[in-house]
């Protein structure tokens, strides 16, 4: 889908504010006509890197290159880059027609192409007939839309998104995002985009997952929902079971005081490591068929499948099951050996700062 | 029961505002033996009335548009400044009210008469002396709402109209002079209807010489005691006062006002 | 560059803001009373400062009015925010509409209207009327600070509140109270504010005796400001600037412990989280403790001590007998004495016509006597209790012919006359050697440098004068001569003042003006230049009497107060203090050789004690009725408005 040519390349980006390092040496690379989404918890970066990008913020260091052009002082309405606020930002003065003729006004357009491109847009983003509404009087998703409406009439190479969909219910979001697809698909350029949860997945060509301003992956969805590099990524990326676990040997990690077999190689012997593992791949047995015993404390049925958490070796294991096993059932539990994600566990300072705990701790502060 | 709570607001109303509204109204519209008459108001035309009127307003209109020039970029410094943030800045501006309005402008006096500091200015006792307190005593009025107005608008608001290209003028003009309009409505009135009024600027930087209606009103009801004629040239002022606060109504609909 | 340009033009914004304020400061240590010229360092005026009971009590009041005022305007303004919270929509556009009102309209009408009610409806002016009309203006502004915080409260945590078991009171205080905290702490500040800056609504409606400092101020312009008052309001001014600097210093400290944190985009956070609420405690909490100790201290008071004669309410101009004199009179005949105090004759006359106070004796103008006794509103002095009034001058009883016939009902306070001040430096010697007329005002070569009185009747008199009119002439064809004349000199003149005529003098800003003889004393102290004339033509001898009012409930003590006045002591002091003149024969020689120590006593004798032959081309002011002053009034105003 995406063609292998780059169109911005961010190098070597520091930035701080008031001592606090926000982005800390950052290196991305943009392809064309790809839908690359950053995706992070609040606080790790992503909307600094759309800023950056959209020319709002200055990095303190290291430069932006669009298509070979440093680009890292260009003023932001020289940047043939166009943003979607989080917030929409339409202007509060003006009417919906108004509002997306604005970019097209300031660079002279005539009126007969501003008004066909205001048809074309609203037709675009499912809001024909919109013109001459306030845009106060529209709901948070015809916001939105008109604000990604005032964007692309722009014909802008890259489209910045900075959570389009945060402020979207469930069923809203869902639509949006079809309809991001869509566009994309339509209008044939680069899409770069923020989100702050999983679902984002869907619609990328490429995941960039961010923490504390790094860069923790970077690949195809399937890459990072599969193969997480780190127990970051995994927690942050689907349900996942994170254990502490010991690399006794080549293919073989304990758990729990109970060894699997494993398909991983080369961490050496008796070496402590973080082991995930995702709960739709616990297979639930009856007892004593299985690597460890258990007994199932909880049962939710969530749609597809139930959720199960069973108390095995003395930890908490999430599994998902199409088939329900009442709470109190003794059951056993076993892993394929190529469904174990074995990871090293942090040792740099920087790599520490990515832990688990302070990331929830963290969270769990700002609420 | 909550109703009950907007008593005492109805009571300063009504005896504070609206009945002596309607005293100013019926000796307005009365002569002196209490006779019905539209003299009073009529009296609004005479030559040396109008005259008065004609200057206040050409004056009063100087001062505000004076205050709105100053005003203006001085708040889009302070919305760009950390000073304006911390309150700082606004402190500035009420501080000067502490030191007594009176005493504030018997110092421009001080400052521009023949012999003082300023005295080599000369306008001392000519309406541009006038103009210049005018805009001295109201200029908080018109900094605070502009500036409250501007600090209104979203940054992300700026940021999206640079994002689609426009230059700093095109933000000026088009996002935030537009959202600023309020705050300026706002300061226009709370400047323009105190220096169309005033009698005490101009008694004392205009020597006497600078006739505005406000020092006819008040001579009226103080060495002249005609409270009839006084009254009658009072309503014409309300006209006024009227128009403006249907301009402020047009521009500020929830009447939340950025005024303050 | 640009960045400096930013800066300069802050710094010129707050230089123009600052630069009257700082010339106040400095004028606060001058030497000298005089405004305009400096002459020396000192610290008396803050001296003073603290002795001056009048001051105190402006002081006093200011802020115990604005206290109230802005208790009474947020209890009001919350309350009605609360009421107005729970309305349609329709309904509240109306309340806040009627808000607007007292806010958008001119404080004059405001001030007027609040006056003539208050006197229609047999209301005193007093405290209570101030206070009154502070509430009302100071409504609207914390509504409108108010109100918008209540819009954005969420109405789901008061729900949430009573939700959990709250009573609606509970609910009220715990939860939406301390969100409106900021919009009230804001509404009560300014209303603060604004009822200190108040000068014109206090104006109208404040009563007789009730000072705030604003008219204080403004009335002691007509008598010349004193530099207490400099000294006064730099003191209040920098209170409130390390009142400000404090919390401002706290808030940054505020911050320093806890930096923004750095979230989704830094600087925004930052912004929030340097919140004003802490800072804002403090600056509420140390103007609340100061407010109420200047309360507790210069709450109004009334007589402590009553003298067993009981009180004697005296009505007086402001300033315009030696203060320390009460206390004498207290001690040498047993009479509390209680001064109120108004600046014009016509501000008093409403009070006794209305009997809105019951004074026991007043002061009052020659024509404002004439016109009380045609109106019956005075009785006759009982001058067998007054043996002092043996020392009455002569002269002055041939001038009183012309308003009290006789001498029943008045007894000279001071007297004086018009005429020309000029400064000798500053005209041709020859043009004062001689007979002087009042064409020197007309004369062309002293353009830009005459100042005239800017009130109808002395500016009238001069004209009249000099063209061989009455001044209290009712002929049409010679009012349209008369201002024919004072347009002919308008352009000619620097100012038209009365009250500053002499500070301006003093400062050398002018060759010559028209001034009171009691004037005279006052500005030859600070200036040594200045001599004084009285023009050939005549001029007007004015007359200020004490009277008794019907109203009188203390007839003896009334008489005791006149008796007192016409004492060698209390003559004295008066003169000392006024420097106008006492018609009382016991002074003839204190004056005389005491008076600037011993220099130009010859025209010291001329300018309080005029001759007699000078006299006689003398007339005293004369109540025209109300359509003399009407025709006065539309004269004046075509003068004026050309």
């Amino acid at each position: 889908m995406a063609k292998d040519t780059t169109l911005i390349q961010m190098k070597d980006i520091s930035k701080s504010y008031d001592g606090e390092i926000v982005l800390d040496e950052f290196d991305l690379n943009i392809r064309e006509n790809e839908f690359i989404t950053l995706l992070g918890p609040s606080g790790c970066g992503k909307t600094t890197t759309l800023r950056i990008l959209g020319g709002f913020t200055k990095p303190d260091t290291g430069r932006v290159i669009f298509e070979g052009t440093d680009i890292t002082d260009m003023p932001a309405n020289k940047r043939p880059l166009n943003t979607v606020f989080q917030k929409y930002s339409l202007f509060p003065h003006m009417n919906v027609a108004e509002n997306i003729a604005f970019g097209l006004r300031i660079s002279g357009k005539s009126e007969s192409y501003i008004n066909d491109k205001i048809k074309y847009a609203l037709k675009l983003v499912n809001l024909a007939g919109y013109e001459n509404r306030a845009v106060t009087s529209l709901s948070g998703g015809q916001q939105q839309r008109i604000a990604i409406a005032r964007a692309i009439v722009n014909e802008p190479r890259v489209l910045l998104l900075d959570e389009p969909l945060g402020a979207l219910d469930l069923k809203l979001r869902q639509e949006m995002q079809y309809e991001l697809i869509r566009l994309k698909n339509e209008l044939g350029i680069t899409f770069v985009y923020t989100h702050d949860q999983e679902e984002a997945l869907t619609m990328s060509d490429t995941v960039v997952v961010m923490n504390k301003g790094y860069i923790q992956q970077m690949g195809t969805p399937e890459q990072i929902y599969n193969e997480p590099e780190n127990a970051f990524v995994a927690d942050f990326i689907g349900d996942s079971n994170i254990f502490d676990g010991i690399m006794i040997e080549d293919r073989v990690v304990e758990i729990c005081v109970h060894k699997f077999p494993c398909v991983d190689e080369g961490f050496g012997r008796n070496k402590p490591v973080d082991v995930v593992i995702r709960p739709e791949d616990i297979i639930i047995d009856k007892p004593g068929r299985g690597v460890i015993d258990g007994v199932v404390t909880s049962n939710v049925f969530i749609g597809v499948h139930y959720e199960m958490c069973v108390d095995a070796g003395g930890s908490e294991w999430l599994c998902q099951n199409t088939r329900s096993f009442p709470v109190g059932t003794e059951v056993s539990l076993n892993v394929d050996p190529e469904n174990i994600q074995i990871m090293n566990k942090p040792q740099s300072e920087d790599e520490e700062a990515i832990s688990l705990e302070e990331v929830l701790g963290e969270e769990l502060k700002e609420e | 029961m909550k109703k009950l709570f907007s008593a005492p607001f109805i009571f300063f109303i009504l005896a504070g505002t609206l009945i002596p509204m309607g005293v100013v109204a019926y000796y307005g519209l009365t002569d002196r033996t209490g006779a019905f008459t539209a003299e009073n108001i009529l009296a609004v035309f005479s030559g040396d009335h109008m005259k008065a009127l004609m200057l206040s307003l050409l004056l009063s209109l100087i001062a505000t548009l004076l205050c709105l020039l100053i005003a203006f970029p001085l708040a889009l410094i302070l919305k760009d400044s950390r000073l304006g943030k911390q309150g700082f800045m606004i402190f500035i501006f009420i501080l000067p009210m502490w030191m007594n309005f009176v005493l504030r402008t018997m110092a421009w006096q001080v400052l521009l008469e023949k012999n003082g500091m300023l005295g080599f200015l000369g306008i001392i006792n000519t309406p541009v002396a006038v103009v210049l307190g005018m805009v001295y005593d109201y200029l908080p009025f018109m900094v605070l709402p502009v500036y409250n107005a501007m600090i209104r608008i979203d940054d992300s608001l700026i940021e999206a109209a640079y994002d689609l290209g426009a230059s700093k003028n095109t933000v000026l003009s088009k996002v935030i002079l537009p959202l600023t309009v309020p705050g300026i409505v706002s300061g226009i009135t709370m400047v323009f209807v105190p220096s169309l009024t005033t009698f005490a600027i101009s008694n004392m930087l205009g020597g006497g010489k600078v006739n505005l209606i406000g020092n006819i009103i008040e001579q009226e009801f103080t060495t002249a005691s005609n409270w009839n004629l006084g009254s009658g040239l009072s309503l014409v002022m309300m006209v006024f006062i009227v128009i403006s606060m249907a301009f402020m109504g047009k521009f500020d609909k929830n009447g939340e006002g950025t005024m303050i | 560059m640009k960045r400096f340009a930013k800066a300069l033009y802050i710094a010129i914004i707050v230089l123009f803001l600052y630069l009257p304020i700082g010339t106040l400061m400095v004028l606060s240590f001058n030497e000298s009373k005089s405004m305009t010229s400096w002459q020396g360092f000192s610290v008396r005026w803050y001296r003073e400062m603290f002795n001056n009971q009048e001051l105190m009590e402006a002081l006093g009041n200011t802020f115990t009015i604005a206290l109230w005022a802005s208790i009474i305007a947020t209890l009001t303004g919350v309350l009605a925010c609360v009421a107005m919270n729970a309305m349609t929509d329709r309904k509240r556009n109306i309340f806040m509409g009627l808000n607007n009102i007292p806010l958008l309209n001119a404080d004059i009408v405001t001030g007027i209207s609040l006056m003539i009610s208050f006197l229609l409806f047999g209301i005193s002016l007093n405290y209570g009327t101030v206070l009154f009309a502070h509430v009302t203006f100071c409504i609207p502004y914390v509504i409108l600070s108010v109100m918008p915080k209540f819009r954005q409260l969420e109405n789901h945590t008061y729900e949430a509140a009573l939700d959990l078991g709250a009573s609606p009171a509970y609910a009220f205080f715990k939860v939406v109270l301390p969100d409106l905290m900021p919009g009230i702490a804001s509404g009560f500040l300014l209303s603060f504010t604004m009822s200190v800056d108040d000068f014109v609504i206090t104006h109208f409606t404040r009563g007789a005796g009730i000072n705030t400092l604003s008219t204080l101020i403004y009335s002691q312009l007509k008598i010349g400001v004193r530099p207490t008052l400099f000294a006064l309001s730099t003191v209040i001014f920098l209170v409130v600037l390390v009142i400000l600097l404090i919390s401002n210093y706290v808030r940054s400290g505020e911050k320093d412990k806890k930096p923004g944190k750095t979230g989704k985009t830094g600087e925004k956070e930052y912004i929030y989280r340097s919140g004003l609420s802490t800072g804002r405690k403090v600056l509420v909490g140390i103007l609340a403790v100061l407010i109420i100790a200047a309360a507790v201290k210069f709450t109004p008071s009334t007589p402590g001590e009553v003298g067993e004669n009981g009180v004697v309410y005296v009505y007086n101009f402001g300033d315009y007998i030696d203060p320390e004199l009460t206390e004498q009179f207290f001690e040498e005949t047993g009479y509390t004495v209680v001064c109120d105090y108004f600046d014009t004759n016509e501000e008093m006359y409403p009070v006794i016509k209305n009997n809105t106070a019951d004074y026991d004796v007043i002061c009052a103008s020659d024509y404002m006597i004439d016109k009380m006794i045609r109106e019956d509103l005075l009785m006759e002095i009982e001058f067998g209790q007054i043996p002092n009034m043996q020392y009455l001058a002569q002269n002055i009883r041939d001038f009183m012919e012309e308003f009290d016939p006789g001498m029943f009902y008045s007894a000279p306070h001071t007297w004086g006359t018009y005429g020309i001040i000029y400064n000798t430096e500053l005209v041709d010697e020859e043009d004062f050697e001689g007979d002087v007329s009042w064409g020197i005002l007309w004369d062309e070569k002293y353009a830009g440098k005459i100042i005239m009185p800017n009130s109808i009747r002395e500016a009238d008199m001069v004209a009249a004068k000099l063209l061989g009119y009455s001044m209290n002439t009712l002929d049409e064809e010679e009012m349209k001569a008369i201002t024919r004349k004072l347009i002919d000199q308008k352009p000619l003149v620097y100012s038209y003042a009365n009250d500053n005529a002499r500070d301006l003098m003093i400062g050398d800003n002018a060759s010559m003006a028209v001034i009171t003889s009691g004037d005279v004393l006052y500005a030859q102290e600070d200036n040594e230049n200045l001599a004084y004339v009285i023009p050939v033509e005549g001029t007007e001898v004015w007359t200020d009497c004490w009277a008794v009012p019907k109203s009188c409930k203390n007839f003896d003590g009334a008489m005791a107060w006149i008796n007192f006045m016409y004492s060698y002591d209390a003559a004295v002091a008066n003169f000392e203090y006024l420097t106008y003149a006492i018609p009382n024969t016991q002074l003839d020689d204190y004056v005389y050789e005491d008076y600037i120590e011993g220099e130009t006593i010859l025209s010291e004798i001329e300018i309080v004690n005029p001759s007699e032959e000078i006299l006689a081309r003398c007339e005293t002011l004369k109540n025209l009725g109300a359509e003399g002053d009407d025709m006065y009034s539309r004269y004046w105003k075509e003068f004026k408005s050309r």
